[in-house]
């Protein structure tokens, strides 16, 4: 040995003690405790890797809501700026950036990530911090078990709840035409296993039968056997507890089979506009629950689809809503406690707020209860024409339900 | 009845692929004693390609396989020229994995720059056609898969097994020094064994872009059972492969029925532990495999 | 032999390390530089664990994910099922590891090479499976939250210190524990099964059941290092516990430290947690960092398969005065020059 180990284990330590003074190191931003500085909004969204999809769609509902504040006046007289971060899709990295977010930049709020799976260690941080924390996804249930007394879900209701109105529809239909089995099909993800299950719990306790219950991997694409099993069961009713790429693969795979049941509904996927891009003209008849349609009459709402159209030339979808409601949520609780600053004083007036008051918002009024559940349902949609259309609930409906629906 | 003859033609075809699939990785393997982990990735960026083409052009993917095939031959002559061949012979084996697990990351990372992580599926106007086959639905699209796969697969074997350079090929896989004595330019041989096993991935990815969606980290899907069939077949045999992706295949489709399709999954791991506390050499191969 | 003044400037580098890890928690700026500060020594934690049986016996697993994950999985399952202090369920939970590791490791070790890499990969696939399927124990994929071992009295920055100081003690123990094997009869074993793994059998070296110890200690580690992140992370999903780049992680940190070196993982991990941290700021949006992390990990396969440490050792004695007399050169060293 030509040189001591510890001298260069000594070099490299002071290296990386100065490595990390100087590129860690950077001073805190000033916290806007007061003043009239901007509202600093840090938020961590999976813009690259596995989620980076719906991903997108929220940092576009974030900084659509952030143009339109700024563009009337701002928060509490001052402008808004969001701090973006890409959290990779994982749940190491998004817990990071929340940390970093609240302690390296300083910021005076914070909005949730996309997906179940990243919500909960984000809302773990934000709590340890006492930070409000209203977030864009994360229905699943176990979102809701863990005691985060400062978490707000910004849509209208939790996964088990999505597809009570066509529950209810089912049931009411007359005994001779009632579907009497059903077959599931859901990824092994808790928010989309989650809209399949409660459905499913619903259809059960009212006599129709369960013959298929499948669950598969989040990485599957090979849906042939999992469509022989359905297929083969005949059942009247398939419902898909999807998220995009397997609701296209497994409609396909249904298909080859010739299988055709009188009712079909799959979650998330049909309301993405590439959806119809890759089934083809076989959309027809296919149902979802939807959080959010553009032909809302809310009064925010028609504010919110002209300025997101005019700024992106389409339509926005139910990503981008439940981003823009995030804000619209957190605007309300900063309008209420008068402040936006990361002090746990401020933080608590809002989490307070919320927790006792009713938002409007481009989903209509939302309301939560002491875990942050929404108290609502979902819509649900039916490509009926070729175009998507609210059917149930009948209050809200902009075309009648078809069923049985025609043949894909 | 219907169901279990369902599962077992739907397993047949996607054996198919995956026999075809193994076979590259056997090639490799026979002739560098390589096992290559970018095998997958290469395999969806070839669905990529076809996906582009497609996508751009409106013809049919199955064109694409006429830039792609000859474009992942000699991509595969650069592998095993400008990467493999300059490991040291002593380390080569484990070395090998981390250099193609290296590019593996680097393939997934690049497609994941150029095309986004969004999921994408070539429209086609027969992706829902079908053919009745006693009792069984047997989609349009998987037929053409496994034929893809059959066809070339055929083709390797008669390469292999006809030609001058398939005898220096099996030569070079069964005995490096001796085939080298007898005259064989066994680097050449090589790089074109490499060049060989990633036009596999080539034709495979068309096939698999048929039928399923794709996205960049679509690849660890496959590494795996790909790695168990191998194992399975006997490392750096491509009959033993393709028997072990057929059976593979077929049970996994068949234990699907009672299991459900996560636990049906585990089915290659567990014949892959099996095998290598049974007969770690695998159950269809030659002698190869033994010292590896 | 080596000489005095050598054996003083070793001590002082030892100490300049201790002193920097124990006053780190105090000069890091905020809370954020102080969790990287944990990411780095859990992931050093890991890699040193790796080395166990990647340096001593030359065995590349890529699946040691496997090990982090069930660590963290046992850990938060005695706590949560069993009630166990988490102190204890920690321990408990790496001997259970261990007691895993011996079957996986008879099986693996079966075969050299090739397969060996394989089943490594195929545990961590396979484990995904079986933690992502069976609901009613693991949580599926809902997850399972590990409760905190501090009350909430102890906040998040104040957790931070404690755990950044349970990570540098564990691994403490282990490089103590590496200086000890390396010195001892084991220890050669060991490497004459890296070096040549027929001849050190036909020596007398019994490489099973060598090879198969190192593998249980080293699995051992990596579950403690496993459980101890999840007790400072608090939640554990399996699609990022059993994951390949986890362990494909704590490879290239090994590879690029230098898996022959005492402090190879350690370096290694510094190195590449700052430099992950690094990218993410300067490119963060893209998929770039992929491609980085395996340009890198390419470019330490190609042309430093040996690592920094013994770059940096080659350059040094290079640019020395030619003082450098035989005595210097350990008879170990020495035969693997020759070997070489």
């Amino acid at each position: 040995m030509d040189i001591a180990n510890g001298l260069r284990i000594g070099a490299l330590g002071a290296a990386a003690a100065l490595l990390v003074a100087g590129c860690f190191g950077g001073r805190p931003a000033e916290s806007g405790a007061g003043g009239d500085g901007p509202i600093r909004i840090g938020v961590s969204l999976p813009l690259t890797g596995d989620f980076s999809e719906p991903g997108k769609g929220v940092q576009r509902g974030y900084e659509a809501w952030a143009k339109h504040v700024n563009d009337n006046g701002g928060l509490l007289g001052r402008q808004v700026e969001l701090t973006i971060l890409d959290d990779q899709s994982n749940a190491d990295r998004v817990a990071a950036d929340y940390e970093k977010l609240i302690n390296s930049d300083g910021v005076d709020l914070v909005f949730g990530p996309f997906s179940t799976r990243l919500v909960i260690p984000a809302a773990q941080v934000a709590r340890d911090y006492g930070f409000l924390f209203v977030e864009p996804a994360g229905a699943a249930a176990e979102v809701f078990n863990q005691g985060f007394d400062n978490l707000f879900y910004a849509a209208p209701a939790v996964a088990q709840d999505h597809y009570n109105h066509l529950a209810e529809a089912i049931l009411a239909m007359p005994e001779a035409t009632r579907p009497k089995t059903a077959a599931y099909a859901a990824m092994d993800d808790p928010f989309a296993q989650g809209t399949a299950n409660g459905l499913k719990e619903k259809l059960a306790k009212a006599g129709v039968r369960t013959v298929v219950d499948e669950v598969y991997p989040p990485n599957t694409t090979d849906f042939g056997s999992i469509a022989a099993k359905i297929a083969d069961s005949r059942a009247d009713v398939v419902v898909g507890g999807t998220q995009y790429q397997d609701a296209v693969n497994l409609i396909v795979a249904l298909r080859q089979l010739d299988y055709q049941p009188k009712l079909a509904a799959f979650s998330t996927a049909p309301t993405n506009p590439e959806f119809p891009k890759a089934i083809g003209a076989q959309t027809e008849g296919i149902l979802s629950p939807t959080g959010y349609t553009p032909e809302a009459d809310y009064p925010s709402n028609q504010e919110f689809v002209e300025f997101y159209t005019r700024e992106h030339g389409t339509a926005p979808t139910e990503d981008e809503a439940n981003a823009w409601t995030t804000g619209q949520v957190v605007a309300a609780a900063v309008d209420a406690a008068g402040c936006a600053d990361p002090s746990n004083e401020c933080q608590r007036k809002m989490i307070d707020w919320l927790h006792g008051n009713e938002v409007e918002t481009v989903v209509g009024p939302l309301r939560w209860d002491g875990a942050g559940r929404p108290q609502g349902a979902h819509l649900i949609q039916q490509y009926v024409g070729g175009k998507i259309r609210i059917v149930l609930p009948a209050d809200a409906k902009e075309a009648e339900l078809v069923y049985p629906k025609p043949a894909w | 009845m219907s169901l279990v003859f369902q599962s077992l033609v739907l397993g047949v075809l996607m054996g198919g692929l995956y026999a075809l699939l193994a076979a590259g990785l056997t090639l490799y393997f026979g002739v560098m004693r390589v096992v290559m982990i970018a095998h997958s990735a290469f395999l969806v960026l070839a669905a990529y390609l076809a996906w582009t083409f497609t996508v751009h052009t409106g013809l049919d993917p199955m064109l694409s396989l006429l830039v792609t095939v000859p474009l992942f031959f000699v991509l595969g002559v650069a592998v095993q020229r400008l990467l493999v061949a300059r490991l040291r012979p002593a380390t080569l084996t484990m070395m090998s994995v981390l250099l193609t697990f290296a590019v593996a990351l680097a393939v997934e990372g690049a497609l994941g720059f150029v095309f986004t992580g969004t999921h994408r599926r070539i429209p086609l106007s027969y992706s829902g056609a079908r053919l009745e086959l006693f009792g069984a639905s047997v989609a349009l699209v998987k037929l053409i898969a496994f034929g893809l796969a059959a066809v070339t697969l055929v083709g390797l074997h008669v390469l292999l097994k006809v030609t001058r350079f398939g005898q220096a090929l099996r030569a070079t896989m069964q005995h490096r020094e001796a085939a080298r004595l007898l005259g064989v330019d066994t680097d050449r041989v090589a790089g074109f064994g490499f060049g060989l096993g990633l036009a596999t991935a080539a034709v495979g990815g068309t096939a698999l872009a048929l039928d399923s969606t794709i996205y960049p980290s679509l690849h660890w899907h496959w590494i795996g059972p790909l790695m168990a069939i191998i194992v399975v077949g006997g490392l750096g045999s491509v009959a033993g492969a393709a028997i072990a992706a057929l059976l593979l295949g077929v049970g996994q489709n068949l234990l699907q029925i009672p299991l459900g399709t996560t636990w049906a999954q585990t089915f290659f791991y567990a014949a892959l532990f099996v095998t290598l506390i049974l007969r770690p050499q695998g159950f269809f191969g030659g002698r190869l495999a033994q010292r590896f | 032999m080596r000489s005095a003044s050598e054996k003083v400037v070793k001590s002082v580098g030892l100490i300049v390390l201790v002193a920097f890890v124990v006053v780190f928690p105090g000069i890091a700026s905020d809370p954020f530089v102080l969790s990287v500060g944990v990411v780095i020594i859990s992931y050093a934690v890991l890699a040193t664990a790796w080395n166990f049986v990647g340096g001593f016996t030359g065995y590349i697993s890529l699946g040691h994910a496997a090990y982090s994950g069930l660590g963290g999985y046992a850990t938060g399952l005695l706590i949560l099922r069993a009630e166990v202090n988490p102190w204890v369920a920690l321990l408990l939970g790496g001997v259970v590891v261990a007691v895993l590791a011996v079957p996986v490791g008879i099986a693996a070790l079966r075969v050299r090479g090739a397969s060996f890499v394989i089943v490594s990969i195929a545990l961590v696939l396979v484990l995904l499976l079986v933690f992502q399927s069976w609901e009613s124990v693991t949580g599926g994929s809902d997850g399972l939250r590990v409760p905190r071992p501090f009350g909430p009295e102890v906040l998040r920055p104040e957790q931070h210190q404690r755990f950044f100081y349970l990570h540098a003690a564990l691994l403490a123990v282990m490089l103590l524990c590496w200086w000890a094997i390396d010195r001892s009869r084991f220890g050669m074993g060991l490497k004459g099964i890296r070096e040549d793994e027929d001849k050190a059998r036909s020596l007398g070296v019994p490489t099973v059941r060598y090879k198969l110890a190192a593998f249980v200690v080293s699995a051992f580690f990596t579950a403690l290092g496993g459980g101890l992140y999840a007790l400072w992370f608090g939640f554990l999903d399996p699609i990022f516990q059993f994951s390949i780049l986890v362990g494909s992680n704590m490879v290239l940190m090994s590879l690029l430290g230098g898996v022959r070196s005492l402090f190879g993982p350690l370096v290694g991990a510094v190195v590449v947690g700052y430099a992950t941290e690094f990218f993410k700021a300067q490119y963060g949006d893209t998929q770039m960092h992929l491609v980085a992390m395996g340009v890198l990990l390419a470019a330490v396969v190609l042309f430093l398969p040996d690592g920094i440490i013994p770059a940096v050792r080659g350059l040094v004695a290079r640019l020395r005065p030619k003082q450098a007399s035989i005595r210097e050169v350990t008879q170990e060293e020495l035969a693997e020059e020759v070997r070489r």
